[in-house]
């Protein structure tokens, strides 16, 4: 009987020791990146473009494209036409231009208004940078881009989108 | 020295001065003979492996079991009298007769004509077929890989040894389907590559209804200079600011000129299709019996008629049905055939075109001498291509300006006159650069028989 009830007390200190012997810890729940973080669009961006070494993906490229233009994702039967289609042409950088050109052209597309884009031209090329490099333009390339639009009442916003979204920094990340 | 002894030395002299071969920028020793036979080459790889028996021995069903109506089912491309009996064959896929051949005189009397040529090395594949056919070279590779080529293509010669080097509009590689077709473009030679690729498309892809092209090109417009020259100013102001270049992009790349050339040809032919004004191989304008062969040879047509390259290929693929559907495989051969007579008689009327174009045709491999076990709703049983020694028969013919080709058959008597290797520099001696390809790089020879 004593026997059993120094194997029942032993049972419980064990158990009792088990669970009072929980370590102590912090959970550290912080978000750590190396990009800022534009509030509106919640997506990462880039402090500068010597970050993006890395050329993207034909899929990615105008998967991104869509988005940038329509701000809405790219249904899968669109992306596949499209990949198609640039399978089926033998000068890629040729097909990009016709996507871009036939996206720009095809109504629903979310570009500011020449007047909208004259108003504010430090604004609309920041959101444009935002838009395609999601990175903000340094006070250089804000100064050259002012100046061209400037000069030209004939540059629309859909004439420099297209040209964002066929530059060289947009191929990469 | 006496005066005739010096007036011999001195003529020596002079004449080794003027013939000395000489070391060109370019690394050659002599400059480029560009002697040319005609100024632009259309090759048809009449392709999706056909047999000789159907081809040129004319045997239409009689090879079959049971049967023994002959005839000849190219009157565009062979001399010989059509099949009178066992008609309900061409009841199929839209049709219900055979066409009536579009061209007076068959290409076989336009040329010259070699039945039998020889596929040499290697397994009898789609993909090394094409391959063997554009490179000249034989290669073991049995699968149809998405890969471009090990050696050389034509394209490549073609632009690199040309005097002056040729842009990618003068060279168009238009194939039936997509698969492992595109990659022919260009190789993975060193020295060679992309920088001298030619242009590439599926018509059947980019232009017609209900395919990608119409659903998802319909929007694009052609725009103005000026606004083109504005997207230009831009972009080199966002290039300027960014080190890395896109330059890498895989695939052949135009000038910036070209590609708007392209980007209009793309827009006016998907306007044409949509018009109805866009013109096919059909005898009967009758839409249900287009083939995509046929529309593959209708965008040759197109680009041929558009931009007069110098060097186009384009291929056929649809009787590879011949697998499960030997019925089938006479069917597209009919049609086929009526798209090459089709494409030589369009060449004839274009005012560029015409007396200046050579056409070089040949299947990329034949098929096997005995069927498979399968058989199609005429009960005719298919036929394969494993490599066997049929496989490897083929035939080809050499048109052009008769004061430029010789109208000639070859190989008569049943022994093969030519190989397949034999097209790359035969059409190198056509357009004049042959002597310009380094050597050792080919497997054959120039068809030069086949030139007066």
């Amino acid at each position: 009987m004593q026997m059993f009830e120094y194997f029942f007390l032993f049972i419980f200190s064990a158990l009792f020791a088990l669970s009072s012997c929980k370590k102590e810890t912090k959970v550290i729940n912080e978000t750590v990146v190396d990009n800022y973080v534009y509030e509106i669009n919640q997506v990462a961006v880039y402090q500068n473009n010597i970050e993006k070494t890395r050329q993207k993906t034909p899929e990615a490229f105008l998967s991104g494209l869509y988005a940038n233009l329509f701000q809405s994702p790219i249904e899968a039967n669109t992306l596949s036409d499209l990949s198609l289609i640039r399978e089926a042409t033998g000068d890629k950088q040729m097909a990009d231009e016709l996507f871009l050109n036939n996206f720009i052209n095809a109504g629903g597309t979310m570009i500011p208004s020449n007047i909208q884009m004259r108003a504010d031209l430090d604004l609309f090329i920041t959101e444009t940078y935002l838009r395609f490099y999601l990175r903000m333009p340094n006070p250089y390339e804000v100064f050259e881009l002012k100046k061209v639009i400037d000069e030209d009442e004939n540059l629309t916003p859909e004439l420099v989108y297209q040209a964002f979204g066929l530059s060289n920094e947009y191929k990469f990340y | 020295m006496k005066r005739r002894q010096f007036i011999k030395k001195a003529g020596l002299t002079a004449g080794t001065v003027i013939t000395a071969p000489y070391i060109l920028p370019s690394g050659r020793l002599f400059a480029n003979t560009g002697a040319r036979v005609v100024n632009h080459v259309v090759f048809v790889l009449f392709g999706g492996g056909i047999r000789n028996q159907e081809s040129i021995e004319q045997g239409f069903i009689s090879n079959q079991p049971g049967q023994s109506a002959t005839g000849n089912i190219m009157r565009n491309m062979l001399d010989g009298a059509e099949p009178t009996e066992a008609l309900d064959v061409f009841n199929y896929a839209g049709g219900n007769s055979m066409w009536d051949p579009i061209l007076s005189t068959p290409l076989s009397k336009q040329g010259a004509y070699f039945k039998e040529v020889l596929y040499g090395e290697g397994p009898t594949g789609h993909y090394n077929g094409h391959t063997v056919a554009m490179t000249g070279v034989y290669t073991e590779t049995g699968l149809n890989l998405n890969v471009n080529p090990e050696f050389p293509t034509i394209f490549e010669y073609y632009r690199k040894h040309s005097d002056p080097a040729r842009s990618a509009m003068n060279a168009w590689w238009i194939s039936e389907g997509l698969g492992p077709y595109p990659s022919l473009n260009y190789s993975r030679y060193p020295g060679y590559g992309a920088g001298y690729g030619a242009n590439y498309m599926r018509p059947l892809t980019l232009f017609f209804e209900g395919q990608p092209g119409s659903r998802q090109l319909q929007d694009a417009i052609l725009y103005q200079p000026d606004d083109v020259a504005r997207i230009n100013k831009i972009k080199s102001i966002l290039d300027k600011n960014f080190d890395e270049t896109a330059a890498d992009l895989p695939g052949i790349q135009n000038t910036a000129d070209h590609r708007e050339e392209i980007k209009a040809f793309y827009v006016e032919t998907l306007e044409k299709v949509q018009n109805g004004g866009m013109e096919f191989p059909l005898p009967y304008d009758n839409p249900n019996l287009l083939t995509g062969d046929l529309v593959a040879v209708a965008g040759a047509w197109e680009v041929l008629n558009k931009f007069t390259p110098e060097l186009t290929v384009v291929n056929t693929t649809n009787l590879d049905i011949c697998h499960s559907n030997f019925t089938g495989y006479l069917n597209f051969l009919h049609r086929a055939d009526y798209g090459v007579g089709w494409l030589w008689d369009k060449i004839q009327s274009h005012p560029v075109l015409a007396d200046d174009t050579i056409m070089v045709c040949i299947p990329e491999h034949g098929r096997n001498l005995m069927p498979n076990n399968l058989q199609d709703g005429n009960g005719m049983l298919a036929f394969d291509h494993t490599s066997d020694a049929n496989s490897r028969r083929l035939f080809s013919l050499i048109v052009g300006p008769d004061d430029k080709v010789i109208r000639q058959t070859f190989g008569n008597n049943g022994v093969a006159t030519a190989e397949s290797v034999d097209i790359v520099p035969t059409i190198a001696h056509i357009l004049g650069f042959h002597e310009d390809i380094p050597n050792g790089l080919l497997n054959g020879r120039v068809l030069t028989e086949a030139f007066l």
